[in-house]
């Protein structure tokens, strides 16, 4: 049974915050393997390739953006990001350079194990299916059927208007990865994210949201994460 | 920067035609008196005292002496003899000049340092709050750390003689007061964030739908329970704001209600344009707001005369504080109110901008 547990490289230089996430994991069925500094973690990454990497940024020794780098190099395993650092502006840093997702410090342990499930569930998934020809992608009451360019909501079709059926389309392909406005902009209209831009994905994504019938304050499809991005929640 | 020179400019413009204005008046007083009544005597008097008030409304040394070398060549001019020529051979006039330039430097000498003793007593008064503000911090800090330290000492001592409804009622304790501390420094990193190094806050724009979307979701998270009735909106509407603070604020709204709103059933928050600007309204049909307290609600320095020793978990005080400075530095509006039925009732204003009409 041990080899068929999910391996999970923890990377965070706080004893007590170490201790306390490696308890969460390993209470849930996870196998944890520690590390405190950047460079034990790019060996312990090289040796054991775990299938999810939680990552503090603030090391001893080098930034955790370089680990992130490091790994992005030449694979996609999944990176939640772990940070004290409320900015709005590190969290879209680490998500743009590759990370799948982000938690801010303090979190409760649902928080955490929730995250966790969703990146490896939406890696394993993205893995083996691909994105086929003729591919459905189906969440809750929500399809899409790639090929028709339909959204479907409880077998009824929605009616988007091209832009906002690509950028369903892109979330739905990224679903449960925290989308930034710089990476949904590249997507959809290949530009920069200047404020035109984003005040342009913003009004299509609120529009979006009111036909997938989202109310504000309620676990809705689409998540949105304010000055950062938005996400399918898988 | 620029502002600032704006505003030195406009005080000196305001200065100099003060000056002028006063120069003037004392010109026609002495003109009056020397046709109609043909006194003599007093026009040095007048332009004295017209130099004396000059110092006193004009910032700096300047108006006043440049008043006293005016004054002297009008007395000169105009009122000694020779009548409407210069004469600077008659000791008389110079000493009435001298005299004028020494009152118009020890005036100003004087109220300078009384503007200067009222800008140190403010800035005293401002310690005095920020001392205050800190004291009444480190009082409710403690007291929930000394739950979480206690709590957590004796679960790890003597959890073994303890059931395990006991258990969980420590560690629901712990949680509780752990949720409280995050909320504490969250405002505290605001106000310090805004109040002391007067830092500009950076606006960028939110829609307002995500925001409350937003906002619930972090509240329920603390209030389950809680029901909020929403009104927004029908339209985009896309504000410029720093989104953590303006967050903060609604949140610490609503909290409000529901931990000091006794007897409440109803919380709502509603949202609406007026023109350029949202209102944000957050209603509560609880126990209102006291009459005495209304007033001194958004300032900080004053909250520790409602916040008795015992008032563990009523960050009002700075919760509300933290509010009023975040709107002030968006340039919005804040007021509390009690509505005439029953309950209390806040508003605030920020302003909404224009939002592209293409959105394909």
């Amino acid at each position: 049974m041990i080899q068929n547990k999910y391996k999970i490289l923890l990377v965070e230089d706080e004893d007590n915050i170490r201790n306390l996430v490696a308890t969460m994991l390993d209470t849930a069925g996870y196998q944890t393997i520690l590390a405190d500094s950047c460079t034990a973690a790019k060996t312990l990454y090289v040796s054991y390739l775990p299938d999810l990497i939680i990552l503090d940024l603030g090391l001893p020794d080098l930034d955790g953006l370089h680990l992130l780098d490091f790994v992005r190099k030449d694979s996609l395993t999944p990176i939640i990001v772990l940070s004290a650092r409320a900015d709005e502006a590190d969290k879209v840093g680490a998500l743009d350079r590759g990370a799948n997702d982000y938690i801010t410090k303090p979190f409760g342990s649902g928080e955490l194990l929730a995250r966790v499930r969703a990146v490896l569930r939406n890696n394993r998934f993205s893995a083996q299916e691909g994105r086929l020809p003729g591919g459905r992608f189906l969440l809750k009451d929500l399809e899409i059927d790639y090929d028709g360019r339909r959204v479907l909501l409880k077998n009824q079709e929605i009616k988007l208007t091209q832009t906002e059926y690509n950028i369903m389309a892109l979330l739905s392909e990224n679903c449960g990865k925290m989308m930034t406005y710089a990476a949904i902009i590249k997507a959809i209209w290949g530009g920069s994210a200047q404020e035109g831009s984003i005040k342009k994905l913003q009004v299509n994504m609120a529009n979006i949201r009111k036909k997938l019938g989202d109310k504000p304050g309620e676990i809705n499809y689409i998540v949105n994460e304010l000055g950062v991005g938005y996400r399918l929640n898988g | 920067m620029r502002k600032e020179d704006k505003q030195k400019y406009g005080r000196s413009l305001k200065d100099g035609l003060l000056m002028l204005a006063i120069l003037c008046c004392a010109f026609f007083i002495s003109l009056l008196f020397q046709h109609i009544f043909r006194v003599q005597e007093h026009i040095t008097t007048i332009f004295v005292f017209a130099v004396f008030l000059i110092s006193i409304f004009t910032e700096g040394f300047l108006y006043g002496i440049i008043s006293a070398f005016l004054g002297t060549l009008a007395v000169n001019y105009a009122f000694t003899f020779p009548y409407f020529a210069l004469d600077f051979a008659i000791p008389v006039n110079l000493i009435s000049g001298i005299i004028m330039v020494a009152i118009a430097v020890f005036t100003s000498a004087i109220i300078t340092k009384l503007k200067n003793h009222e800008a140190v007593q403010i800035e005293s008064e401002r310690e005095t709050m920020r001392a205050n503000l800190l004291r009444a911090v480190s009082h409710d800090l403690r007291t929930p750390l000394t739950t979480i330290y206690a709590s957590s000492t004796a679960l790890l001592e003597n959890s073994r003689g303890m059931t395990g409804e006991q258990k969980e009622k420590l560690l629901e304790g712990i949680k509780e007061d752990a949720q409280w501390l995050v909320r504490m420094v969250e405002n505290l990193l605001s106000i310090t964030k805004i109040d002391s190094g007067q830092v500009k806050i950076t606006k960028t724009p939110v829609v307002l739908e995500e925001l409350i979307d937003s906002v619930i979701l972090k509240f329920k998270k603390r209030y389950p329970h809680q029901e909020i009735i929403l009104k927004l909106p029908e339209q985009v509407v896309i504000i410029p704001m720093d989104a953590i603070l303006i967050e903060q604020v609604l949140i610490n709204l609503l909290e409000n209600a529901v931990q000091h709103a006794k007897g409440m059933t109803k919380l709502s928050l509603k949202v609406w344009e007026e023109e350029t600007q949202a209102v944000f309204e957050i209603k509560d049909d609880g126990c209102g707001i006291l009459k005495k307290q209304l007033d001194s609600l958004f300032v900080g320095g004053e909250l520790t005369e409602y916040e008795a020793a015992d008032s563990h978990k009523k960050n009002a005080g700075i919760g509300l504080s933290v509010c009023a400075t975040i709107i002030k530095a968006h340039g919005g509006t804040i007021e509390a109110a009690n509505r005439k039925s029953k309950g209390a009732v806040f508003r605030f204003t920020l302003d909404t901008e224009r939002i592209w009409d293409d959105t394909e």
